[in-house]
């Protein structure tokens, strides 16, 4: 008797509780007849499922030493704790890549790439957003023209329209501030020579020569004004040959 | 796997060279140069051939799409690079920070509960 209640066990407990009607086990139904020959095997089942545990209950149950308390996670060697840079090996690249300055521009990892690419690729519609977005057709072999084919590129001769013409042409590489600084530093103290050949003074004569060129104009101008040999005076100042 | 990235770097280079010369003879064409752009024109196809031949080697590579915001922009793609590691160490900083504060250790309080 006792031997068959612990074999119905997992059965009986599904049925036990009020509140397993909902699980569809109901209360008033009764245990399915076990056939002879199993409930032989059933006798001798209890002391074997002694050693492994109940069988018939769930694999997450079994380890239960309270009701609905689970098994708890397993650990994890690997934690937050430990420093993962250095776990996967990533020292170099850190080193790299947060150790150095890296440059903000296209162009700086791509030297060597013609043509103006610091620019955004959607002003152009060529950014890489719209090959996602609209992938291009795919599939086709790609075969060389022939003579029919290449009759269609005969062009006219002559220069592109301005509008096309800056497709090729390279931003201008600026030149470094500091350069210039250091080269300021050193030329006067080593040359020691006269104002005009001095680099900041040279540089400053330039710069004021269109000034004083627009002054020089300004002072003609002025000048051939008061003249009377001026042509737009003729008409403004009486003339002195009518007056008489 | 280095190697396969060389590769289509070198059949990219070769094709954008192409392309740039190309470029220069259509700027200011004259008609003897009409041979040198039909010549171009297909080494520019057999350029595709090669590229396209490179892409079965590499179909296995995947690329972040934030990558593509980056050169969309103009920007060195390095940056992402660095901005990844750079959040990825102040998180880790911070995932530790909260297990030494979650942590008791030699605590009395714990000596202190009574095992029922």
């Amino acid at each position: 008797m006792t031997e068959m209640f612990s074999t119905l066990f997992g059965q009986n407990e599904a049925q036990g509780p009020p509140g397993s009607s909902s699980l569809g086990f109901g209360p008033g139904k009764p245990p399915p007849p076990l056939p002879q020959n199993q409930a032989s095997m059933t006798g001798q089942m209890p002391p074997q499922l002694g050693d492994e545990g109940p069988a018939l209950r769930k694999p997450g149950a079994m380890n239960e030493p309270f009701y609905l308390l689970r098994e708890l996670p397993v650990g994890n060697e690997l934690t937050g704790n430990t420093n993962l840079i250095t776990h996967y090996n990533l020292e170099h690249a850190y080193n790299k890549f947060c150790g150095k300055k890296v440059k903000e521009k296209l162009s700086n990892f791509l030297p060597e790439l013609p043509g103006m690419i610091d620019c955004p690729g959607a002003q152009e519609g060529s950014s890489l957003r719209s090959l996602i977005d609209k992938p291009p057709v795919c599939g086709n072999s790609f075969s060389p023209l022939t003579g029919a084919l290449l009759t269609g590129f005969r062009l006219h001769t002559g220069p592109l329209p301005e509008q096309y013409r800056l497709m090729h042409i390279q931003p201008p590489k600026k030149k470094s501030k500091h350069k210039h600084k250091h080269h300021r530093q050193q030329d006067p103290l080593p040359q020691e020579t006269p104002s005009d050949t001095d680099p900041k003074k040279k540089k400053k004569k330039r710069d004021d020569d269109p000034d004083r060129k627009k002054k020089k104009k300004d002072k003609k101008k002025k000048k051939n004004r008061h003249s009377p040999d001026h042509p737009g005076l003729a008409g403004s100042q009486p003339n002195s040959n009518s007056l008489r | 796997m280095a190697e396969k990235f060389d590769n289509l770097e070198e059949h990219l280079e070769k094709f954008i060279e192409n392309i740039r010369q190309l470029g220069i003879i259509v700027s200011d064409f004259q008609p003897s140069s009409q041979a040198g752009l039909n010549q171009k024109l297909n080494l520019m196809i057999s350029g595709l051939q090669d590229i396209e031949k490179c892409r079965q080697q590499l179909h296995e590579i995947n690329v972040p799409l934030e990558v593509f915001e980056y050169i969309d922009q103009g920007r060195n793609p390095q940056l992402y690079t660095k901005e990844c590691l750079e959040r990825a160490l102040a998180r880790n900083e911070q995932v530790k920070g909260k297990i030494d504060t979650m942590t008791v250790r030699d605590s009395p309080r714990v000596t202190e509960i009574p095992l029922q």
